[in-house]
C-alpha cells in the first residue's frame, strides 16, 4: 500500500515578538498515522498544533495539507478539526446539537445530519444522549463529546490538544486504548500534542520530541526508547542512567568504550546522534541492569556497589546503588515477581549489564 | 424606629452573654452605624410612596387619609405623558446603542492585548466620576457649535455617554468567563466569523445583553442633569417632573410618579441582577 503524506510542513517558524516559540519546524506526516508532538509544557506544541488548525499564522516557512498550501486557508477552510484541551463545548446547546454544529453549515437536511450525529455518537459510547445538556456532562463525556464533534466532520487531519489531561488516571487510560482503536478504525490522521511520555508511548505511531520550540526527534515509539539522540530526549522519555565514557577504538558499528564504573564495553553506534567525540556519554535504562548479591553470570560489564536506596512501586521494585567511581547512584528497576524487595538499604550488590544495552548518546558537552 | 433597632440589637448582644468574648462585649458601633446609614439613605425614598397615598396637598404629617386618586389622574395629564414617551423612546436607544458599543468594547478588551487598552479602558469609565454638570454643560457647547438643536438627539448622545460604563463592565463581567475556545471551535467547525458570532459567542452572552439594555435603559430613565441641559422643549420625565415640583397643586401627582418609576427602577434592576447572576453561572 503507497501512502501518501497527508501534512508536510517544511522550515515553519513562530514568533511572539522577538520570542521564537517554534522554529525550523520540518515534518511529514502519512495518511492514517497517529502523530504525538511530546514535550515540556511551554515548549511550543500547541503553538505547533495551531498552526496547522489555521489559528495561529506562521512567520516562516511552508504547511502542506493533502498537497495544498494552507498559506491562504482559514481555520474553517481547512480539512482538519480540532479536539481542545478545555473540550470547548457550547455550553448552551445539548450534545446532539453540539456535534450537529458543523454539520448544519453543510446543509446536509435533517435526516442525514441526524444520521450522522447518531452514528458520531455511537462512535464514542455516547448513544442516545443528544437531548442532554452540555452542562451536566462528566469530564469523560465531555471528551467525547468533544471528538464526536471534530470526527463528525470527517477531517482529514484531527488535531488534538492534550485530551486526556482533564481527566483522572483511570479514565485516561481507558481513553488512551479506546481512541487508539478507534483512529485504527477511521483511518484518520491523528495528530495529539501531550506532555505524557506514556500517553505518547501507548498511542502513537510516530513521536516527535519538542524542546524549546525545536522538533529534535522523530521516531517509532521503540526506537525513541532505545535510540533517543541526546541526553535530554533520553532524559525526558523513561528513566536513565548516564555514565561517562571514553572511546578506545570504533569498528564495524561498534565503539569500544570505557565506560564508567562498568569498564570496558562494545556499544552500537547510534545512527540518531549526530555529536561525534572520543569524551562519550552513554546511558543505560534502569530495567536493563541486573542486580543481584552474588555475581551473575553472562553479562559483558560488570559493577560492584551498595544499595542506598529501596523502593517497592506496585509491579516494580526500584533500587539505587553507589559505588566507587561513579558520582551518582545508579538506578536499577526489577520486575516484582516474587512479592519482595530482595536487596535492603546498605546490603552490596552486583550489577551486571549487556552491550547490547548500553547507548550511545554522542559527545559530551565539554 | 425604635423597635425594629431594638431586635437585631438584642440578637446581637445574646451570643456575648452566652460567651464572653472581647471583641462582642463592646458596644456595637458598626451595627448602630449601618442601620443609622440604612435609614438615613432609604427613608425619603420610602416617604415619596406614603405621602402619594395621601389625602391632601401638603407634605407634612400628619397625613389625611388614604386616596388613589393622584394615581388616577396620571392618564389624564398629556404633558406628561409626553415626557413619558420622550423617556422611554431616550431610555429605549440609549440602551440598545450603550450595549451594542459596551458588548464590543467588552470583547476586546477581554480577549486581546493591544496597545492603549488600559487607556481606553480607563477612558470610558470616566463618566462615573466627571460631574454631570460639567459634562452637560460642556455637552451643550459642544452640540450647538455642531449645530445640533437640543433635542431627544442631543439627550440620547448624552446618556449613551453616561451609560456606557455601565454596559462595558456588565458586558466585561460577561466575557470574562467566557472560554476563548468556543470561538475558535465554532470556527474550527467551519463556521464563518459572523455565524460563530450569532450562533456562539451571542446565546452565550445573551444574560449580560438583557442586564446591560435593563441597566443602561434605568440609567437613562433617571438622569436628570444632562437631560435638563440638553431636551430643549422636549423634556423626558425627571425634567418634566423637576418643572412641576415648583407648583404645589401638582406635588401629589409627582409623587404618585415618581413612586411608580421607583417601583419600576427597582422591578428592572431586579430583572437585571437576575439575569447578570445567570450570565457568570452559565459562562
Ligand atoms: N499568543 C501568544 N503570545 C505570546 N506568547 C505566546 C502566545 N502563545 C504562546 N506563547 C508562548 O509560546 C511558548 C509556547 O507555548 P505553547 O505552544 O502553548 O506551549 P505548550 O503547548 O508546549 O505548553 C510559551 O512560552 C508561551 O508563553
Ligand atoms: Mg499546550
Amino acid at each position: 500500500m503507497t501512502r501518501q503524506n497527508i501534512i508536510e510542513i517544511s522550515g515553519v517558524e513562530k514568533r511572539f515578538g522577538s520570542f521564537i516559540a517554534v522554529r525550523d519546524l520540518n515534518l511529514s506526516l502519512k495518511e492514517g498515522e497517529f502523530f504525538s508532538l511530546l514535550g515540556p509544557s511551554g515548549c511550543g506544541k500547541t503553538t505547533a498544533l495551531r498552526m496547522i488548525a489555521g489559528f495561529q499564522d506562521h512567520d516562516a516557512g511552508t504547511i502542506r495539507i493533502d498537497g495544498q498550501d494552507m498559506a491562504q486557508i482559514p481555520a474553517n477552510k481547512r480539512p482538519t478539526n480540532m479536539v481542545f484541551q478545555s473540550y470547548a463545548i457550547f455550553p448552551h446547546l445539548n450534545v446532539g446539537d453540539n456535534v450537529a454544529f458543523g454539520l448544519r453549515k453543510l446543509n446536509l437536511g435533517k435526516a442525514e445530519t441526524d444520521a450522522r450525529v447518531a452514528e458520531a455518537l455511537e462512535m464514542v459510547e455516547l448513544g442516545g444522549l443528544q437531548s442532554r445538556k452540555a452542562t451536566e456532562l462528566s469530564g469523560g463525556q465531555r471528551q467525547r463529546v468533544a471528538l464526536a464533534r471534530a470526527l463528525v466532520m470527517r477531517p482529514k487531519v484531527l488535531l488534538l490538544d492534550e485530551p486526556l489531561s482533564a481527566l483522572d488516571k483511570n479514565l485516561r487510560e481507558a481513553m488512551q486504548f479506546e481512541m487508539r482503536r478507534l483512529q485504527q478504525k477511521l483511518g484518520i490522521t491523528f495528530v495529539m500534542v501531550t506532555h505524557d511520555q506514556y500517553e505518547a508511548m501507548t498511542m502513537s505511531d510516530r513521536i516527535g520530541v519538542m524542546f524549546k520550540g525545536q522538533l529534535k526527534q522523530v521516531d517509532k515509539p521503540e526506537v525513541l526508547y532505545a535510540r533517543p539522540c541526546s541526553r535530554e530526549v533520553a532524559a525526558f522519555i523513561g528513566g536513565m542512567n548516564f555514565l561517562d565514557a571514553s572511546v578506545t577504538a570504533k569498528a564495524e558499528g561498534k565503539l569500544q568504550a570505557q565506560v564508567q564504573g562498568f569498564g570496558p564495553l562494545a556499544i552500537d553506534v547510534n545512527p540518531n546522534v549526530t555529536r561525534r567525540g572520543t569524551k562519550l556519554l552513554t546511558g543505560i535504562r534502569p530495567e536493563q541492569l541486573e542486580i543481584s548479591a552474588k555475581k551473575p553470570e553472562g553479562y559483558d560489564g560488570y559493577l560492584q556497589g551498595t544499595v542506598t536506596n529501596a523502593a517497592f512501586y506496585g509491579e516494580n521494585v526500584h533500587y539505587h546503588v553507589t559505588a566507587a567511581g561513579v558520582p551518582q547512584p545508579i538506578a536499577v528497576s526489577v520486575p516484582n515477581y516474587f512479592h519482595t524487595v530482595d536487596h535492603q538499604q546498605g546490603d552490596p550488590v552486583w550489577l551486571g549489564v549487556q552491550n547490547a544495552s548500553v547507548i550511545d548518546l554522542g559527545a559530551r558537552e565539554a | 424606629m425604635n423597635t425594629p433597632t431594638s431586635e437585631p440589637l438584642a440578637k446581637a448582644l445574646t451570643p456575648a452573654i452566652r460567651k464572653p468574648r472581647r471583641r462582642s462585649l463592646r458596644f456595637p458601633w458598626l451595627l448602630v452605624y449601618a442601620i443609622a446609614y440604612l435609614v438615613f439613605l432609604y427613608l425619603p425614598v420610602l416617604l415619596l410612596p406614603l405621602f402619594s397615598f395621601n389625602d391632601g396637598t401638603i407634605v407634612a404629617f400628619p397625613m389625611k387619609g388614604f386616596t388613589l386618586k393622584w394615581y388616577a389622574q396620571l392618564g389624564a395629564q398629556d404633558t406628561l405623558l409626553q415626557a413619558m414617551v420622550n423617556s422611554l423612546i431616550v431610555g429605549s436607544v440609549t440602551a440598545l446603542a450603550a450595549t451594542s458599543l459596551g458588548l464590543f468594547a467588552a470583547r476586546a478588551y477581554v480577549r486581546y492585548r493591544f496597545k492603549g487598552r488600559e487607556l481606553s479602558e480607563g477612558l470610558v469609565m470616566l463618566p462615573l466620576v466627571i460631574p454631570g454638570i460639567i459634562v452637560a454643560s460642556s455637552m451643550l457647547v459642544l452640540f450647538i457649535a455642531l449645530g445640533l438643536k437640543p433635542s431627544l438627539t442631543t439627550v440620547i448622545l448624552g446618556h449613551v455617554f453616561v451609560a456606557l460604563p455601565f454596559a462595558v463592565s456588565i458586558m466585561k463581567s460577561a466575557f470574562d468567563d467566557f472560554d476563548q475556545s468556543l470561538e475558535e471551535a465554532a470556527f474550527d467547525l467551519g463556521e464563518s466569523v459572523i455565524g460563530t458570532f450569532r450562533r456562539v459567542t451571542l446565546p452565550i452572552v445573551a444574560p449580560g445583553i438583557v442586564a446591560s439594555l435593563l441597566v443602561t435603559f434605568t440609567v437613562s430613565f433617571d438622569e436628570f442633569v444632562l437631560a435638563f441641559f440638553l431636551s430643549g422643549n422636549q423634556p423626558t420625565l425627571p425634567v418634566y417632573i423637576w418643572s412641576q415640583i415648583r407648583f404645589p397643586a401638582k406635588l401629589p401627582n409627582t409623587l404618585a410618579l415618581g413612586s411608580l418609576l421607583l417601583l419600576a427602577s427597582v422591578v428592572l434592576l431586579l430583572i437585571a441582577e437576575y439575569f447578570r447572576r445567570r450570565s457568570n453561572k452559565s459562562a
